[in-house]
């Protein structure tokens, strides 16, 4: 009966959104390269500390319908790599595991916080990412225009699973 | 007392399994289900070389289009400067009203050509959840001939108009090929004589093939109805092959052809030269956009 009881809780520690706002600023003072999206989802699980967050590529609005074309057709090549996502753990304020973004994987650990408000958890976190690094080639010719990291911001309201 | 024992540990392990299944799939929880997304991309340009793509411009864009023919290889081309000193220019300035509706207006050298045109994505192409297979788009210009008559007729204003309306069906088969088919209308107000039709009919059919996420080949084909009227012009089926190059807020389109003429009905229905006679024309079509919205 113990057991029964134990599994139960450890199912409810699981917290989940998918309405997480995951935006990219990758602008330049010559260029204003920004990108939000509203559909991102998150989950996290407080009794193992798994966390995890995945985005649609497509999923991203910019300002301009071109850049956002652009964006999609030339670099995150959405129809080959359709999501980015992170899968690790959350752990002495950090995220530790692995990102991918346009099929490649690298092990990242990032600041991290997550809090606790009203029963659900608020995750938040900020940090580059090197477009290279992930296979994106950015052109000469625009070179001046993007910048070489991508600011990331994440902020998630993760309600708990019933 | 044995059933109860029974039952506990069945419970148990169901409630065990569900339990380790919860552990496994708790990163197939964010999976983001499948959405509807529009096509995006089945070609670059909101023209293929001359004949018009399914693409307008998104919202808010104010797009400027210079495009030139230049002479071709069987007129004199040395003498010509490789065809640049007869070379044929269009100048095309237009609007993106919402992401589907679009308004311009142009010039062509070739007969002082002044239009105005409207084009509508009435159905788009999607992937996902709800698929649609093809894009239409509508499409159709007013073309004003401002070259003077020389038959020493005193003509009307309306002599001097002629229309293209046309329904382009396009399809992005994948990341890199895409086709397109469009039936269209030719509208004359003023042939060279009683028996000859004042509305032709014709079907464009154009595809492009992405080589890199940069660079594409592009093609089309332009069929007509009547090529031949009672004063004895004869015209041909107009086609272009050519090269789609993409920098941030251009598209550079460099071709060849065997029409010069850049208006809408002079380049579809009456195009005179013939590819065999060596007309072919080199030419390009450079367009850049400026987001006047946000």
């Amino acid at each position: 009966m113990a057991l029964l009881a134990l599994t139960t809780s450890a199912f409810s520690q699981q917290y989940l959104t998918r309405e997480a706002t995951l935006s990219f600023d990758a602008g330049s003072p010559l260029e204003d390269i920004y990108a939000v999206s509203e559909s991102a989802s998150a989950v996290y699980d407080a009794a193992t500390g798994k966390l995890g967050v995945q985005v649609l590529m497509t999923s991203f609005q910019f300002k301009r319908a071109l850049m956002q074309e652009h964006f999609n057709e030339n670099y995150a090549e959405s129809e080959k790599f359709p999501k980015a996502q992170f899968t690790g753990v959350f752990q002495g304020g950090e995220a530790i595991g692995q990102l991918t973004i346009h099929g490649q994987t690298k092990d990242i650990a990032v600041p991290c916080e997550i809090l606790e408000a009203d029963g659900s958890l608020i995750l938040i976190a900020e940090f580059p990412v090197n477009i290279e690094e992930f296979g994106i080639a950015i052109p000469g010719a625009v070179a001046d225009k993007i910048a070489k990291d991508a600011k990331v911001q994440v902020k998630a309201t993760l309600k708990k699973r019933a | 007392m044995q059933i109860k024992k029974t039952l506990f540990s069945v419970v148990l392990s169901l409630q065990l399994i569900t339990a380790v299944g919860q552990e496994d799939d708790l990163f197939s929880l964010m999976d983001i289900p499948e959405t509807t997304e529009f096509t995006y991309a089945t070609f670059k340009g909101t023209r293929i070389i001359n004949a018009q793509s399914n693409e307008t411009p998104g919202r808010g864009v104010l797009q400027y289009v210079i495009s030139h023919r230049f002479g071709s290889f069987s007129n004199d081309y040395l003498y010509n400067f490789l065809g640049l000193d007869i070379a044929q220019i269009r100048m095309q300035l237009d609007y993106g009203v919402t992401d589907r509706l679009n308004i311009g207006v142009g010039r062509s050298s070739f007969n002082k050509v002044a239009d105005g045109f409207i084009k509508y994505r009435l159905l788009r192409q999607t992937s996902g959840a709800e698929e649609f297979p093809f894009g239409l788009t509508l499409y159709s210009s007013t073309n004003y001939r401002g070259a003077r008559y020389t038959d020493g007729v005193d003509h009307f204003l309306t002599d001097r108009l002629s229309f293209h309306h046309q329904a382009i069906f396009a399809r992005k088969f994948d990341e890199s090929f895409s086709l397109l088919v469009a039936p269209s209308a030719v509208h004359w107000n003023l042939v060279p004589g009683p028996n000859d039709p004042n509305t032709t009919f014709h079907l464009q059919i154009g595809g492009r093939y992405k080589i890199t996420n940069r660079l594409a080949l592009t093609g089309e084909y332009n069929y007509g109805s009547n090529y031949e009227y009672s004063d004895g012009q004869r015209f041909y089926a107009p086609f272009a092959l050519g090269v789609d190059l993409e920098t941030g807020g251009h598209v550079f389109q460099f071709h060849i052809s065997n029409t010069n003429a850049m208006s809408d009905p002079l380049w579809v229905a009456t195009n005179p030269y013939n590819p065999l006679d060596g007309s072919l024309f080199l030419g390009f079509n450079i367009s850049r956009v400026f987001t006047v919205r946000d």
